[in-house]
């Protein structure tokens, strides 16, 4: 057994706690979590079959943690997991799985398949089967800070760019602020308006926010690759600079996993409770609509839709804020079927949009989403969450769809009337 | 006429026709054509300064403007290349201009992407930022509307 292969199994081992042994010993093979996946629902392989993908970990849980599975080890009667299988294994658990959570929500006896496949990562990752996209991104959040390499230089020339075309400051490092608003890389890469948006809004609705020098970057590259200790770091950096800037609450981008590794996960990687409130952005958009403070003028006349990001609503809960802020700017909405808790994942998230040979597969499983969007023909889709974006943009242009995506606060902010 | 600042950048976009706006912002965008590689952006804003473009000619041009502004997006986890980022924004502008019908906030919007490319070459380079491409802007625009001027 090789050095890698070794430490992938022990780790595997290790993440064999009570929900998943308790999860492997209730499945009753009913096959009803293949139905939910968008990877299998598109192409029809087997393999593709949630359940199935944790294939090597259940082997070892049998193998080590039940009597009759370490009785047939003991007497050869079962294979040991090998380096191969796991290769294999790796489309499996990253390519075509974007932790969707789709799975877990239709299991009949409560498993949590997500829960499962990132316990799956963190041995995968240890054996050293991660994909070559997901492990760079690792390394450059540990040796940089983002997953894609963003420095603060950029991130400076970003607000300046931004105070330009809006006029409005944008502040850096002030203490005792309410709000400490956090970015993902994507955003200040490719949506630097997002920025311009959420200086709209805090000025309209007058509430006092800042970014920090130390934790502008929210995106959990730990939580993709199945690194609890990366993680950790991750959110730690967010939790110190929150706390030095003593601020009341901290915005998590328009990112899926960047809101589930610091909402819902966060103190549990860092072992303690927050001193401040954590929450999406469409969170505190809502709360400023729900206290009356967003006085938006004028309505879109087009047909509009939403895309809800995986992580945001069925892993996260949040499904009406965003509907409520649609209405208040959207003449003519519209629903796709399934939308809301049951949406289907844009086929991109979990990491899965990092991993280049992954690609065709991802335009396959496109497929679901262009036919969620056939039945409804919006003349534009909102959503709120960068990676979903441009996933859904290049599955938008592989199938020759002519429909812009826009992202939700930039929509909000669009509308609030220019001050006196 | 000469512009020394936003307002009056602003100001100016705001007097023209709509095909002279087409045609202004098609200008201001060449001012950072030497960001993108994509021939598509080109073609674009080669039909976009001509004011017989039809809507269909039109609608052809964006579709690839489109194209090319997917394809340079950068994907979530890839290490940013700030130099293809620059070709991303080039698109964004160019997309901004090659329509039938362009409003004066287009135009703006345009003008700052096409900035917004230069800042990213400035990321790639670690020049840190200026504001030449607004200079180069201003200017580009001014001459546009000198030639204007003399056509009249």
């Amino acid at each position: 057994m090789s050095a890698s292969l070794d430490k992938g199994v022990r780790v595997l081992k290790e993440m064999i706690d009570a929900p998943i042994a308790s999860y492997f010993s209730s499945c009753v093979h009913c096959g009803i979590c293949a139905e939910a996946c968008l990877f299998y629902t598109e192409t029809g392989d087997p393999k593709y079959t949630p359940i199935h993908k944790l294939e090597p970990m259940r082997r070892i849980y049998q193998q080590e943690y039940t009597l009759l599975g370490r009785l047939a080890k003991m007497v050869g009667l079962s294979k040991s997991v090998t380096d191969e299988e796991l290769a294999e294994w790796q489309e499996l658990v990253y390519n075509s799985c974007t932790l969707c959570g789709r799975c877990s929500a239709v299991c009949p006896v409560g498993n949590d398949i997500v829960y499962m496949v990132r316990k799956m990562r963190e041995g995968m990752s240890a054996a050293g089967h991660a994909p070559e996209g997901i492990k760079g991104a690792v390394t450059r959040t540990i040796n940089i800070g983002s997953p894609m390499g963003v420095k603060l230089p950029a991130v400076k020339a970003q607000m300046k760019h931004i105070e330009a075309d809006t006029g409005i400051a944008i502040p850096l490092d002030q203490e005792g602020v309410e709000y400490m608003v956090t970015l993902s890389s994507m955003e200040i890469i490719n949506f630097p308006e997002y920025l311009g948006a959420i200086a709209k809004v805090m000025r309209h609705v007058g509430r006092t926010w800042t970014l920090s020098s130390e934790a502008f970057e929210a995106t959990n590259a730990g939580m993709q690759i199945g690194n609890s200790d990366l993680a950790r770091v991750i959110v730690s950096r967010v939790v110190a600079g929150a706390e030095k800037l003593k601020v009341k609450t901290v915005i998590s981008p328009e990112c899926g996993h960047a809101y589930t590794a610091l909402r819902w996960e966060g103190a549990n990687l860092i072992g303690r409770p927050f001193t401040f409130k954590v929450q999406h952005i469409v969170e505190t958009l809502e709360e400023f609509r729900a206290a009356g403070l967003l006085k938006l003028e004028g309505m879109e006349t087009d047909r509009l839709s939403f895309h809800d990001p995986c992580q945001l609503a069925r892993r996260g809960g949040v499904i009406q804020p965003q509907r409520n802020l649609m209405k208040m700017v959207a003449k003519d909405f519209v629903e796709m079927p399934d939308a809301g808790y049951m949406n289907w994942c844009c086929g991109g998230g979990g990491g899965a949009s990092s991993i280049e040979e992954g690609e065709e597969l991802r335009l396959e499983a496109f497929k679901r989403k262009k036919r969620q969007l056939d039945a409804v023909k919006p003349d534009r889709l909102v959503t709120a969450c960068a990676n979903c974006r441009i996933v859904l943009e290049e599955g938008l242009e592989h199938y020759k769809m002519n429909l812009p995506v826009v992202g939700l606060t930039e929509t909000i902010a669009e509308h609030i009337p220019d001050p006196e | 006429m000469t512009i020394t600042n936003d307002q009056e950048f602003k100001a100016a976009l705001a007097t023209l026709d709509n095909c002279q706006r087409r045609q202004a912002t098609a200008y201001l965008i060449r001012q950072a054509l030497d960001l993108t590689p994509d021939s598509r952006v080109r073609a674009g804003l080669d039909l976009a300064v001509r004011c017989d473009a039809n809507e269909a000619e039109l609608a052809v041009a964006a579709g690839g403007v489109n194209s090319a502004r997917v394809a340079s997006y950068t994907q979530c986890g890839h290490d940013a290349n700030w130099t293809c980022q620059a070709s991303h924004f080039v698109a964004r502008a160019a997309q901004e201009c090659i329509k039938p019908e362009i409003s004066a906030s287009d135009a703006w919007e345009a003008a700052m992407q096409a900035r917004m490319a230069r800042i990213c070459q400035h990321i790639a380079t670690g020049e840190g930022t200026s504001n030449r491409e607004a200079e180069a802007q201003y200017r580009a625009l001014e001459e546009y509307l000198k030639s204007l001027e003399t056509q009249s």
